[in-house]
């Protein structure tokens, strides 16, 4: 972090995935140790510990940075409260970083090829400090966007490119242009922020880091389209955001910027968040709506689209976290600026949040443009333990799977549909040749399945009768025809559901059917699953060349069915196995299939 | 209008019609499954698919995408096919496919679509829903397994009726419709989700294996009970009406009905019906033939006519048509003493419109309620009494964001509707609030006083109406009445509901009057969208009203005539289709008059307490076996058809009363209702306008949608009165019961079977009751056995007993007065 300042400061990670790591309790040692030590005293400068958002590399925590005047930033990694003594004496007092705990090369490189905008704040400022938003930009932009008619206010986000984040894409001041454009004394402003997708966090990570610039992304848009109330709609699954969104929103109100008159700009606006109860579908705009008015989570038709009809029936703009902490930064730096970040057709950055066998899962943030395969293996250092790279699956359940071939696709929204994904809220799945991708349709089917509002038949009764001839294939019960029923069912879903939701569920079944029917095939045909992970299909047999001999799966073996000596290939007595997968699960070499 | 190409063909139709009904409109049937016409657009079937050329590679749900210019619509197509068939396959891999031994089969429209689409392979296979069905109310019955999840149930009980029975449950796969906490189904029980089931999930219980829907002749017809004039299709099978159903195609009130439009036929087929003339023969009735009955009756009139003379009370279950006939015999027997049940109570609320107004009628019509900014009910009770209108002024607050405020001494239905605002008072102190805000209105400046006389007395005789000093009396806030007030004139559709009947009969005309002279100063009367509404508590109050069924000349109304018999001085009552002994307030009275009266005829469909005091009973026809018009609250004459043969040898009032007649000397003749309707026409010229057989699905409505007033007189009248005492008494409609001939139908008895006394929770408490338990309740010097019922509907110290039954004898307690003081105890 190039980040210097007049005092000692130990920036501490405490997003969620901090927090988890035991944050509280390195900041705890931290701060007993500045005590004990009477450090100011000792270097005579005021040493503070600050509580910053997610970094993006949150396998890694407990992050530190520990940064002395004039010097750069210095980057510790697993921090644990044992280690502080070591850090404050050897580096706060002795200038001299402790070797070995300093977060190795790797963490240049996951930096190096990302731009961080959007988190620019998360990881350096005190989340829950107006006062530290403040000297760093904040409300710049909203008190600069006051000094412009709403009408260039829409046209400035108009000529930035910058396109929807929560994954559709639409250029976001069109947008704003149709709710503006619709008559009417009251519209809402929401901001999405139920991200459901497995694996995704940015939105999470940016209310918890920088929830101050949210808010102001928010009061830019309300200005510009003439909202006089906005909804922050929160998954209940997001505490901290919860909490750091509400303490920010409160802190907005203490001080008259948010309310009547906020800051004496000359426009009234009013926040409050809902807190989702956790239905997938809710991220939908409409089943959203439904969800703050009280109703049931159901999708309800477009048109009336809620640019004309929304929110308890009034002109309505919904925007996702994402989106809204842009525009705080195009009014920074102005759109120019943003407009010569990207490609031709998705501008700025994009936020990914990297989970599944990749080296370092987490978050991060590239221009778009960059591909996929930077993104897997120079941001995130690669596959884990070395394995054979499969296929990456974007965009969440709505998304698709990508396979090594596609891996030059561009972050760019034209480009991850052209290659049979979407861009999504950005989350990738990262699988290597250990997941069988049947099994990873079902797994997708089976989220979608469950989080169907029920609402229109492709979609409640579809999916369902997908999943189960998907279950049937990964039990080694398909049939001939299976995959042609497959597609066109998944045809038909997609052409008659209601919402996305139903509209996207058969996306990692086509995606996967496209790039790995063979799998499906083998599945079928020969009763195999080619990666060895549908534990139906397995045969429980050591395959000698790839045993190690190393005698572990003898010793998990409930049933001790395992022969073993040393030296010699394992063998499963196959009459007393229980085909519980001990041995499987335990077995590093992938030789037992 | 905009104008676009459907499969080819051109069509033009409002910017606000759907893809669906613009293609309807040309004969072109979109195939539908979620979609009902009274219901907000759902889009969850996908059946109505289909492709517009300026959305390509979509397919557009018709039924939810409105119409634009120039749109280009293709209705279908091979793809088109493909995914509803797909569709289909999907909702028949579950479902029970019963077909067999389901009601439905034959009229359902899940079977309908899979014979249309051809549905006869499953590329699908699953397991059969297996859901326990709902038998726990005697009315409907949910059968789960059989529901295709289309939510219209969910929708028309939150849409149109505003109880909010149903909601989805559970989610994906798992999604199905159930009541709170998935019990047993405990509602109103309306049967709107009967109606709109478009499969056998939701069927009528009382209907059950009666009869297959292709044996049923269905005859459109209007329901006998209040005055709201929905349409209701007999289903007749056999010469039995088999069940009702409802007409949302053609039909008025757009085929809503209540539990006693829905439920409340049986007493048609009740074995207790009345099939032979009665007369009285040494102390008992006994059966004899027409001609000797009519001989007896006619000779007990005609002496009775020449003496101190005969009084007529007439119901409103009357057509108009026998209602003319009946003044013809009161003008054979040349009686003056005139009256029929609207002289208990919807006499006196025409009175004061008549006085401010100068008209007799609701200004407005129902579908205009739809529409209005701003609401006013006067008594909670309007729902019970009314439902269909109480539903739609739901309708108006969840499509138009209505305010509905109501003045009323106890909370109901419509207090639950959102946003509505109670001014909560004391009974019989709503003429006080009532003209508190007309105070308000004047004082405010809002209030419209152009062309209206009588001003500045009037406003002198508001003086003592200052809504501080009323909310002092009657704990209304003052600020709440102001901004009642104010939004009353402020909107531009204003609508003001005023229902009446038997049980509401003390202060009618004040009431009336004090809600015209607010109707005036908001600018109500004859403006468009807006309207003042009088609903009359019988099928044909208006009607009655109308032809003038009234005291003629000095003669006695219904109450004098009760009063003079029991003194002794009438020789005669013939009484039609009423039933005052149970029904009338001051039973003691009635008994008196009936017993003191020497000579007694009564027309009914039962041998009701009043019939069984008669020395001469005729044997009549029920609303489904009789040909006529009635007049509903809105104005709106509607045609009534037979649908069934009366039992044995009852005939129709109007032939009973055409034979009585030529039995005193009349050379009156039936020529038919069109020929009788004709006849009214040329006295009363609002009628006159109309021919019989021009009388659609629709009706005609007198004075055209909004009937302009007369005059614009504001008359003041003084304030109420309310009682003191340990608890005050009011009576009134219970929304399962209608009059007293509900409670011989077997639908409405299943769930409401006997009187009731209501009060609240803290009032149950202090007395140590409970539901269910006897309680003594004395007042006027008598006493009664009551059930209790606790509810959070009263406020502390007021109790409601209804009027229906006629076996509680609650008519002894109430005696005409707004409120009762009474003692209860265990």
């Amino acid at each position: 972090m190039a980040e210097t300042a007049e005092n000692i400061q130990v920036l501490i990670c405490t997003g969620t995935g901090g927090l988890a790591s035991g944050a509280q309790s390195v900041i705890d040692a931290f701060e007993a140790e500045f005590e004990k030590q009477g450090l100011e005293a000792k270097v005579g400068k005021r040493c503070d510990v600050k509580k910053t958002g997610c970094r993006g590399l949150c396998a890694n925590d407990v992050l530190v940075d520990v940064i002395l005047p004039g010097q750069e930033a210095v980057t510790y990694d697993f921090v644990t409260p044992e280690l502080v003594p070591q850090i404050v004496e050897d580096h706060m007092v002795g200038n001299e970083p402790v070797p070995k705990k300093v977060a190795g090369p790797y963490y240049a490189k996951f930096l190096e090829k990302q731009q961080r905008i959007i988190f620019s704040r998360c990881g350096t400022i005190d989340a829950e400090s107006i006062d530290d938003f403040i000297a760093h930009n904040g409300f710049t932009g909203i008190k600069k966007a006051v000094t412009m008619a709403p009408e260039e206010v829409i046209e400035e986000v108009k000529r930035s490119g910058l396109r929807g984040r929560g994954g559709g894409g639409f250029p976001t001041g069109v947008k704003w242009s149709f709710c503006k454009a619709t008559p009417g004394e009251h519209k809402y402003l929401i901001c999405n922020a139920d991200e459901g997708d497995p694996g995704a966090f940015m939105d999470r990570s940016i209310l918890e880091g920088d929830p101050y610039g949210v808010i102001e992304g928010m009061m830019i848009a309300a200005y510009a389209i003439g909202c006089d109330f906005g909804y922050v709609y929160c998954r209940a699954e997001y505490p901290l955001a919860l909490k750091r969104l509400q303490l920010a929103i409160d802190t907005c109100y203490e001080k008259g910027l948010l309310g009547k008159n906020c800051m004496g700009l000359g426009f009234d606006f009013d926040m409050r968040i809902k807190a989702g109860a956790g239905a997938f579908v809710c991220g939908e705009e409409t089943a959203l709506m439904a969800s703050i008015e009280g109703e049931r989570g159901m999708s309800r038709p477009r048109p009336p689209f809620p640019a004309v009809r929304g929110l308890w029936g009034k002109p309505t703009n919904i925007n996702n976290v994402e989106t809204f902490a842009n525009v705080s930064y195009i009014f920074y730096n102005g759109a120019d600026w943003f407009n010569s970040i990207g490609t031709e057709g998705t501008k700025g950055t994009k936020i990914f949040a990297l989970t599944g066998k990749v080296k370092h899962t987490g978050l991060v943030e590239v221009p778009a443009g960059t591909t996929m395969k930077e993104v897997i293996y120079d941001v995130c250092g690669g596959i884990l333990n070395n394995r054979k790279f499969k296929a990456v699956q974007a965009g969440g359940p709505s998304g698709g799977c990508l396979p090594a071939e596609a891996l030059d696709a561009e972050v760019d929204y034209d480009s991850l549909i052209k290659a049979g994904a979407m861009m999504g809220s950005g989350g990738l799945v990262v699988m290597d040749e250990t997941t069988c991708m049947v099994d990873i349709a079902r797994f997708f089917l089976n989220f979608t399945r469950v989080e169907s509002c029920g609402k229109c038949i492709p979609c409640r009764i579809g999916l369902k009768i997908m999943l189960e001839i998907l279950e049937r294939i990964t039990q080694g019960q398909g049939r001939e025809g299976d995959i042609e029923l497959l597609e066109d069912m998944a045809y038909d879903i997609k052409k008659s559901s209601l919402c996305g939701l139903g509209q996207t569920a058969p996306n990692p079944v086509l995606s996967t059917i496209r790039y790995f029917r063979h799998e499906y095939e083998t599945h079928i045909k020969e009763q195999e699953c080619p990666s060895h992970s549908c534990k139906p299909l397995l045969h429980f047999k050591v395959i000698e060349e790839k045993c190690k001999k190393c005698g572990l799966c003898p010793k998990v073996c409930p049933v001790d069915c395992i022969a073993w000596e040393k030296g010699q290939v394992a063998v499963i007595d196959r009459d007393k196995c229980t085909e519980c997968t001990s041995c499987y699960d335990a077995c590093r070499f992938m030789a037992i299939e | 209008m905009v104008n676009l190409t459907i499969d080819g063909q051109q069509v033009t139709v409002s910017k606000t019609a759907t893809i669906y009904e613009a293609a309807k409109e040309i004969g072109i049937n979109i195939p539908v499954l979620c979609y009902a016409k009274k219901l907000m657009p759902y889009g969850a079937c996908r059946f109505c698919l289909v492709q517009v050329e300026q959305m390509k590679g979509r397919l557009i749900p018709a039924c939810t995408t409105p119409v634009s210019e120039g749109m280009v619509v293709t209705t279908t197509s091979e793809e088109i096919e493909k995914v509803r068939k797909t569709a289909m396959e999907f909702l028949l891999v579950n479902h029970v496919l019963d077909c067999p031994v389901c009601d439905k089969g034959g009229e359902c429209d899940l079977q309908d679509l899979a014979y249309e689409f051809g549905s006869i392979k499953n590329r699908f296979e699953g397991e059969k829903f297996d859901l326990p069905t709902d038998e726990v109310n005697p009315l409907i019955e949910r059968n789960m397994n059989r529901c295709v999840l289309c939510g219209r149930c969910v929708r028309v009980c939150d849409e149109v009726v505003g109880y909010g029975s149903y909601s989805f449950i559970n989610r994906g796969f798992e999604t199905k419709i159930a009541t709170a906490y998935d019990r047993g189904l405990n509602c109103e029980f309306c049967g709107q989700c009967v109606s709109l089931c478009p499969v056998g999930a939701i069927l009528p219980r009382p209907f059950k294996f009666k009869a297959r829907p292709w044996q049923i002749r269905e005859v459109d017809s209007v329901c006998g009970y209040c005055g709201n004039g929905c349409t209701v299709t007999l289903g007749v099978k056999d010469n039995k009406v088999e069940t009702i159903r409802f007409n949302d195609a053609i039909g008025v009130n757009d085929g809503n009905l209540c539990i006693r439009g829905r439920f409340g036929y049986s007493y048609v087929n009740h074995e207790d019906r009345l099939t032979r003339p009665l007369v009285r023969k040494d102390g008992t009735l006994v059966e004899v033939d027409w001609e000797e009955a009519l001989q007896v009756a006619a000779d007990g009139l005609g002496k009775a006519s020449k003496a101190q003379g005969v009084g007529i009370l007439s119901g409103a279950r009357l057509t108009n048509e026998e209602l003319f006939l009946l003044k013809q015999v009161a003008e054979t027997l040349g009686t003056d003493h005139l009256d029929h049940s609207g002289g208990e109570c919807y006499k006196g609320v025409t009175e004061g419109l008549q006085e401010t107004l100068g008209v007799s009628a609701s200004t407005a019509t129902f579908p205009q309620i739809e529409t209005a900014d701003v609401i006013l009910a006067i008594r909670s009770d309007f729902y019970e009494t009314h439902p269909v209108v109480g539903m739609v002024v739901n309708q108006a607050i969840r499509r138009n964001e209505a305010q509905l405020y109501i003045v009323a001494d106890k909370k109901g239905k419509l207090n639950k509707l959102p946003r509505a605002k109670t001014l909560l008072n004391p009974p019989g102190l709503e003429l006080d609030v009532l003209n508190a805000m007309c105070k308000a209105l004047l004082d405010s400046g809002q209030a419209k006083t152009e062309g209206i006389a009588d001003l500045e007395s009037f406003k002198a005789a508001m003086g003592a109406f200052a809504p501080e000093q009323v909310a002092e009396r009657t704990g209304v806030d003052a600020d709440a009445i102001r901004t009642a007030a104010v939004q009353l004139a402020e909107a531009d559709n204003s609508v003001i509901l005023l229902a009446y009947g038997l049980p509401y009969q003390a202060l009618s005309k004040e009431l009336a009057t004090a809600a015209a002279n607010l109707a005036l100063l908001a600018g109500i009367p004859g403006q468009a969208g807006s309207g003042l509404y009088l609903c009359g508590e019988k099928a044909n109050s208006q009607g009655a009203i109308d032809l003038g069924i009234l005291p003629q000349g000095d003669g006695l109304g219904a109450q004098p005539m009760l009063s003079a018999a029991a003194e002794g001085k009438l020789d005669a009552l013939y009484i039609v289709a009423e039933d005052p002994l149970s029904s009338y307030p001051n039973r003691d009275k009635v008994a008196k008059a009936l017993e003191a009266v020497p000579f007694l005829v009564v027309q009914d469909l039962f041998l009701s307490p009043t019939a069984e005091q008669a020395d001469v009973v005729f044997p009549a026809a029920s609303f489904a076996e009789k040909e006529g018009t009635f007049t509903n609250a809105e104005r709106r004459i509607q045609r009534v058809r037979p649908g069934i043969t009366s039992p044995g040898e009852a005939r129709s009032d109007a032939a009973i009363l055409t034979a009585l007649a030529n039995q005193l000397g009349s050379r009156l003749t039936y020529t038919g209702p069109a020929a009788l309707f004709a006849e009214i026409g040329k006295q009363v010229p609002t009628y006159g306008a109309f021919n019989f057989d021009e009388i659609g699905p629709q009706g005609v409505v007198w004075g055209g949608e909004i009937l302009q007033p007369l005059q614009r007189k504001l008359v003041a009248v003084g304030g109420g009165s309310t009682v003191t005492g340990d608890f005050k008494l009011v009576t009134g409609s219970a929304l399962y019961h209608s009059g007293t001939v509900s409670t011989r139908a077997k639908g409405p008895l299943a769930v409401l079977p006997e009187a009731y006394l209501e009060l609240c929770r803290e009032d149950a408490a202090e007395l140590k009751v409970e539901e269910g338990d006897l309680v003594k309740v004395t007042g006027n010097g008598t006493a009664l056995q009551l059930k209790v019922k606790v509810g959070n509907r009263l406020p502390k110290g007021v109790v409601f007993a209804p009027y229906h039954f006629a076996e509680a004898r609650v008519n002894q307690l109430y005696q005409g007065e707004a409120v009762v003081a009474v003692k209860v105890a265990k």
